[in-house]
């Protein structure tokens, strides 16, 4: 049986007059099983499509890779767990099981296996892209899946040319919340903005797949991961007290997502936060509540963080207030909430920096990629400092001055996007 | 294990054994056994309403969770919070309240910045009498909330022995109630102070302690409403103000302090009461007391008004009695004492509660007086 567990670490000494109070609520699952075994909820087992594009685009390399990439998956997807995949072009095939077989999904074996790789084999690349239509396809597929876990791995190697992006925000409103989605752009023709979209409403992950024989072996990891989640539909729920305001909940790792626009109200006090299902990890939230503040000497908790798990709390964390004259107390900033704060500004600049920089805005470029270098410097995550070299020349690490490079590789850009949101964990002595 | 020691309670906290019929640790403060907060009250007095105080959980001894949050009034969560306000729970000790009867009531609380609650309170009432007793222990000796406890309970009880119910009843002529109750409050103080003796001498029998060195000690402020007259009795610096809804504030006692007697020799009220030494009182109740006879004064109000007991956590805040009246008045939306009186904590600790506050009020009515 999965257990969790939650963490908080804080400064709650708060000076006077002082109202926020932040914290990072480190929360670890531990005895999660594999996938669809620990929901008492659902009858257990788990669901898996894998969509790939086969749009006219992905003709010769790609969609040779895509579809080694699917046989690939297809062997990795545990037996047992209900499977389809789905061919996505500007409009959305059902490839496995056969468009001609009576049930949507196939619960796999060694013979569903085999004959999945067979209709693999007969894709091919034609027509334009329309993302909504794969999603739809895949939630039409996902609904007559009596189970918790659902998990669709998505992968294009274009732009979302074939609608308008109204249709594509629309279908992803429709479908969050009925499953996950690990989105993967393959070459440098995708926009990240849009895959990132889907992803982070979809609860997932986006990345750049820079070499098409790279997919097989994402893929793999992805059904692997998605296999390992034992525990299906886990909400972080934050109460705040009467007359508080929280100012935002936020995952901060692995990687930041801004939850705070996700709330639903569990009761008036309480908000819950969709995380999707969970795997042995550690997931750490940084939680800002503003509190009224009260006379020095009062005690007052500002946040209870729990986890839910099929409605129940399984773990909880409280983050308080005490207000001190005492500024020895109140001046200290946590080691945690001063880390991810970095970290999340950091994500915020690059992908600002980007955006302003393909805008031709060279000015705020500048700027916003400077403040990045200096960031990832302060926060050690040194993956983020080699991504932003290939981008900038760093005059000065520590002061953010930098300057743009010429004729720097699209790829190079897209990876420093794709990656902007993953963090480094603070060091803990 | 002798009969004797069947009655000890051991404190599930640290371990240590209280003395028969302790109510609170006296290493660590924990509650002890079920708590009575009348059980020393003659049955004779009738209580109108039940005490809001609730029992501690007997088997961790730690306060109720169902004890409502003493901010808001809400429901304490199992995390030790309130579900509402977030405001944290606290023992029975260290925040309690009384209503004897509809128009009794009083809140004792530890304030902001004090550990814990050295204030006592203690109130019984029937119809048209009432006694409210406030003991504030001196904090710079140790365990002064177990004797300020036992002393605001043994005076409350010599005061209903004498009320219409009890079994020296002051009864009479105006004037000879006015020598009666006097005699009654000196006889209160004295069983008060004679109950800090008793705590003290316990607590150095159960803990070795020398209690010559740091005795517990504690002030006393009474106050009686028998029908048409209110009495108030005192030693130190908890105060019996008498606010008639029409007509002069009064503060009844006079400081037994080195603030008030600047005051007497001159000195302005707002400067000797600021001063660093206002708050060194010259009288008290302790084993090193001096003397424990309360001074006493009596009034026959004019028309209905609030009795207001209180410690110097509360009037520091507000000492004048004409503000006192104004402050009680914007809190007094309703009859209700016991909503007043939180209010007025709740006014205190948001004034920065350096202290421990208690507030007893008595809502003084034609009802209660005969008066038409």
């Amino acid at each position: 049986m999965a257990e969790f567990s939650a963490e908080v670490f804080q400064n709650e000494f708060l000076s006077d007059g002082a109202t926020d109070v932040h914290a990072v609520v480190s929360v670890t699952c531990t005895g999660a099983g594999a996938a669809g075994t620990a929901s008492p909820a659902g009858p257990g087992g788990a669901a898996e499509i894998v969509a790939v594009d086969t749009s006219g685009s992905m003709q010769g390399r790609n969609m040779e890779a895509a579809k080694h990439a699917a046989a690939v998956a297809v062997d990795q997807i545990p037996d047992g767990t209900l499977f389809a995949i789905v061919g996505g072009s500007h409009v959305a095939t059902r490839i496995f099981p056969y468009p001609n077989a009576r049930v949507p999904m196939v619960a796999m074996e060694p013979g569903a296996r085999a004959e999945a790789k067979r209709a693999i084999a007969t894709m091919s690349a034609s027509g334009g892209t329309a993302i909504s239509t794969w999603l739809r396809l895949a939630d039409e597929l996902f609904a007559t899946a009596p189970v918790a876990n659902k998990h669709l791995i998505l992968l294009t190697d274009g732009k979302n040319e074939s609608e308008p992006s109204a249709h594509l925000d629309q279908m992803i409103a429709n479908v969050t919340g009925r499953f996950q989605c690990d989105a993967r752009g393959v070459g440098d023709r995708w926009v990240v903005g849009e895959l990132r979209k889907i992803s982070t409403a979809l609860l997932g992950t986006v990345d750049l797949i820079a070499r098409p024989e790279d997919i097989a072996e994402d893929f793999a990891a992805l059904v692997r991961k998605s296999a390992a989640r034992g525990v299906a539909a886990v909400d972080l729920r934050v109460w705040a007290p009467q007359g508080a305001q929280v100012l935002f909940v936020r995952q901060v790792a692995p990687e930041v997502d801004d939850l705070t626009a996700r709330r639903t109200e569990v009761n008036p006090l309480t908000g819950g936060y969709p995380t999707g299902a969970w795997a042995d990890e550690t997931r750490e939230y940084h939680v800002a509540v503003r509190v009224p503040a009260k006379v020095v000497g009062s005690e007052q908790l500002a946040a209870r963080v729990q986890v839910a798990v099929d409605g129940e709390v399984a773990a909880a964390g409280l983050v308080k207030a005490k207000w001190s004259d005492d500024s020895t107390l109140t001046a200290r900033i946590s080691p945690e909430v001063a880390h991810y704060t970095g970290q999340a500004e950091l994500a915020s600049a690059i992908q600002e920096g980007l955006a302003a920089k393909a805008a031709g805005d060279e000015a705020t470029a500048t700027v916003k990629l400077g403040r990045a270098v200096q960031l990832a410097a302060e926060t050690g995550n040194d993956e983020a400092t080699s991504r932003l070299r290939k981008i900038v020349d760093v005059e000065n690490e520590a002061e953010g001055t930098v300057r743009l490079r010429r004729n720097t590789a699209k790829l190079d850009e897209m990876a420093l996007d794709t990656a902007s949101t993953k963090t480094t964990r603070v060091r803990r002595s | 294990m002798s009969a004797d020691d069947s009655s000890l309670v051991r404190c599930p906290r640290c371990g240590e054994d209280g003395a028969p019929g302790a109510r609170f640790c006296e290493n660590c403060g924990t509650p002890l056994g079920a708590p009575a907060p009348d059980a020393g009250a003659p049955s004779e007095v009738t209580l109108e309403l039940a005490p809001t105080v609730v029992d501690p959980d007997p088997a961790t001894g730690e306060a109720s969770h169902q004890r409502p949050c003493a901010a808001c009034g809400g429901t304490i969560a199992p995390d030790g919070y309130c579900a509402d306000c977030g405001t944290p729970g606290v023992s029975e000790r260290d925040h309690f309240e009384e209503r004897p009867a509809r128009w009794v009531a009083g809140v004792c609380d530890r304030g902001v910045r004090h550990a814990r609650n050295e204030d006592a309170m203690a109130l019984a009432a029937g119809d048209t009498f009432a006694a409210l007793v406030v003991c504030d222990g001196v904090s710079s000796a140790p365990d002064s909330d177990v004797a300020s406890l036992a002393a605001s309970r043994a005076a409350r009880d010599v005061l209903v022995a004498y009320g219409p119910q009890g079994s020296s009843t002051v009864q009479g002529a105006t004037s000879r109630r006015v020598a009666g109750w006097t005699d009654a409050m000196v006889a209160a103080s004295r069983a008060a102070g004679q109950a800090v003796r008793g705590a003290a001498e316990q607590l150095a029998a159960t803990k070795g302690k020398d209690v010559a060195d740091d005795p517990p000690s504690c002030t006393f402020a009474a106050a009686v409403v028998d029908g048409d007259l209110l009495v108030a009795g005192w030693l130190g610096d908890s105060r019996v103000y008498w606010l008639p809804d029409d007509g002069q504030a009064e503060q009844l006692s006079v400081d037994d302090s080195w603030a008030q007697e600047m005051i007497a020799a001159g000195v302005p009220r707002a400067q000797a009461e600021s001063s660093p030494q206002a708050h060194a009182i010259t009288r008290w109740l302790g084993p090193d007391a001096p003397d424990t006879d309360a001074r006493c004064a009596a009034t026959v109000p004019s028309g209905p008004g609030w009795l207001l007991v209180c410690s110097d956590g509360l009037w520091n805040y507000c000492s004048d009695p004409h503000a006192m009246s104004e402050l009680v008045r914007r809190y007094a939306t309703t009859d209700d004492p016991l909503a007043t009186a939180s209010a007025l904590v709740r006014w205190a600790n948001a004034q920065g509660g350096r202290d421990n506050i208690t507030a007893a009020l008595a809502r003084v009515s034609a009802a209660v007086t005969g008066q038409r």
